[in-house]
């Protein structure tokens, strides 16, 4: 158990090195384009899988947090002269704030209950930032004025974005990591497997998701921050797109809900193939997104845990086969292990 | 007053149409306890079947309305047969993507055959208005009322008399019972699954000539059908029916007393207060029903 811990910890740092490195390789624009978007959809989608994965809770409204994240730092910046980086405190802390208002009631449903509500929330968030027009220049978006410098956080190059929503990434993935090795990790998984027998053994429910939902949406707000200054563009119609939720929804799915890495797995596959299909089929417009609702169809079909279990699943019995032929082999070895390294 | 009259009476003819979709949308919910998420992309197949029946052989939408609604009662067939039964036994999470994928794929499939443009059908009762004192009624959206109307009381008449119409309340009541009592089940989901995109089909047809039909036009309503099934309690026909004029009525007075921007937060406001505090609808069947589509 302990040379799994290790093992695994190499591999993420290994990974990290990798991902710090590459910037130095690559130099091509698009890639350069992709790779962030890799990382960005990776932080968004590890934000979600939080709340869904591990407390089970589907909410299909994660764009509210994500809009809002955005929205709150562009127009603390643009009126207020306020830094991105400050801003993405007040985003953090207001995503929280109507991340517990939204989830607090809506933990009472469940199911398909709880989707829908939140994805009615999320419409009319969308609604009301189209209509609030004085506020947020309604359907027409904000353009966000390019001053470049690290206190604006704005740059030319695409490096330094690169590295931040690396960061970002990086503390989703230790925020996500943290949890599933904590108490609260345990507590959150029981209540998505059975929330009668959680409360039953004296897990405080209510609270746990709380928790969940605070961080998930937290971390959302950080991450639509980081998007508005990237992209410098924001309107109601993309920010609070339930397509946008679906998609984050996607990547954890096809990755594996529930696990550390299983967001980064689905973005690793799906961007690239997205933005690879966009530009190959330019003029078919929707190609992309048809063979993504195809992929959805088949991963929840046939493999519903997602590629990362799945591919645990296998290894670890062929591992487990492996071992019971050894304690064939050798008469008087004890029965065990195998199966341990799996349970996360 | 005028005014007030004027609005409620469009308000209420629309409410027809939300009424046959939220009822589509609740028989498949209450017999199969599966919430469709490509409901909504259901209605803008038969909105692109009823358009294209036009454009090539200038089928009137009402004539060809028949047609559709078969149409879609076999393509709500299939769906149930290779993407849904498959998976009626897993979780909510399955059930959940697996139509929302469903979604999406048509959604795209619209939008690389006939891309994003607004297609409309030309009809000579388009504009027509029968002047009753000083309410102005248009002529198609009073025909797609009357046309809704007549559906559903008959389909209330299937489920109520009819051997079929029975099975098909045995099944949402007691899946097992009913099994036991020698139902075919499965028959009995495919069935209400197809019933249940037929209405929406039909739907489909009665809107084209109020209405375009483009790749995301299934969203606008589904949402609506949404709000109409939980308002009306989950699994009752007649809650659908009331809910969707209810839905109907409300987005019409929110459009002239709050903002046309506005209605759509509006009725989803009322979505989100039912949803937390009477969770099984107004007009539901009992207690308990909130838990339906949950397995």
């Amino acid at each position: 158990m302990k040379r799994a811990v290790t093992k695994s910890t190499l591999l993420w740092l290994l990974v990290l090195l990798i991902a710090l490195l590459i910037p130095v390789v690559v130099e091509n624009k698009f890639y350069m384009h992709t790779l962030i978007l890799i990382l960005f959809y990776a932080a968004v989608s590890g934000s979600w899988n939080i709340l869904a994965g591990y407390a089970g809770q589907l909410s299909l409204g994660h764009a509210i947090f994500f809009g809002l994240g955005a929205y709150t730092s562009t127009l603390l910046f643009m009126n207020g002269g306020v830094s991105p980086w400050i801003g993405m405190c007040a985003a953090l802390a207001l995503c929280m704030l109507v991340g517990a208002c939204i989830g607090y009631p809506c933990f009472r449903l469940k199911g398909p209950f709880f989707t829908l509500a939140t994805l009615a929330f999320s419409e009319v968030i969308r609604l009301v930032a189209s209509f609030w027009k004085e506020l947020t220049n309604g359907a027409v978006g904000l353009n966000i004025p390019f001053q470049a410098g690290f206190s604006n956080l704005m740059f030319r190059g695409k490096e330094p974005y690169y590295y931040i929503a690396l960061g970002v990434l990086c503390l989703v993935i230790a925020v996500t990591y943290w949890i599933d090795r904590s108490k609260m990790g345990a507590y959150l998984i029981a209540i998505r497997e059975n929330e009668e027998a959680a409360d039953a053994l004296g897990i405080p429910i209510t609270r746990y998701k709380l928790y969940a939902v605070l961080i998930s949406s937290g971390l959302a707000g950080i991450t639509g921050v980081f998007y508005a200054q990237y992209i410098l563009f924001i309107e109601p119609e993309a920010m609070f797109n339930v397509n946008f939720s679906v998609q984050v929804a996607l990547i954890s799915i096809i990755g594996g809900m529930g696990t550390v890495a299983g967001p980064v797995l689905g973005a690793v596959l799906m961007i690239p193939l997205n933005e690879l299909l966009r530009s190959a089929f330019s003029g078919l417009n929707g190609l992309n997104f048809f063979l993504y609702g195809i992929v959805l169809i088949l991963v929840v079909s046939f493999i519903p845990n997602g590629i990362l279990p799945t591919l645990r699943g296998w290894l670890s019995k062929k591992r487990a086969n492996r071992h019971s032929q050894l304690t064939q082999a050798i008469p008087g070895t004890q029965k065990g292990g195998g199966q341990v390294d799996s349970a996360n | 007053m005028t005014q007030f009259a004027q609005v409620v009476i469009s308000g209420i003819l629309v409410g027809g149409i939300y009424a046959l979709i939220s009822m589509g949308l609740n028989l498949i919910l209450g017999v199969v306890r599966i919430i469709n998420f490509a409901h909504g992309e259901f209605l803008m197949i038969a909105m692109y079947i009823s358009f294209l029946l036009y454009s090539t052989w200038g089928l009137d939408p009402y004539v060809s309305a028949p047609i559709v609604a078969l149409a879609l009662f076999v393509f709500g067939w299939l769906v149930h047969r290779v993407i849904i039964q498959p998976i009626l036994d897993t979780s909510a999470t399955v059930k959940i993507f697996a139509t929302l994928g469903l979604s999406i794929t048509l959604q795209n499939f619209a939008l690389m055959m006939w891309n994003a443009d607004y297609r409309t059908v030309q009809t000579a009762y388009q504009t027509t208005v029968i002047r009753m004192g000083e309410v102005a009624v248009s002529v198609p959206r009073l025909i797609a009322f009357l046309v809704a109307v007549l559906i559903s009381l008959g389909l209330f008449l299937f489920l109520k008399y009819t051997l079929t119409g029975k099975a098909i309340r045995a099944v949402a009541m007691e899946k097992r019972a009913a099994a036991l009592a020698g139902i075919p089940v499965k028959r009995i989901y495919l069935l209400a699954f197809g019933i249940g995109s037929g209405l929406v089909g039909l739907a489909g047809s009665l809107l084209m000539p109020i209405y375009y039909v483009f790749p995301t036009v299934g969203t606008l309503f589904v949402l609506t059908a949404f709000v109409v099934v939980v308002l009306g309690g989950m699994g009752s026909m007649f809650g659908a029916f009331l809910g969707g004029l209810l839905i109907g009525l409300v987005e019409a007075l929110a459009g002239v007393w709050i903002s046309p921007g506005l209605k759509e937060a509006v009725y989803f406001a009322i979505f989100i207060l039912v949803l937390l505090f009477r969770p099984s609808g107004l007009f539901s069947l009992g207690k308990g029903s909130e838990e339906v589509g949950l397995k």
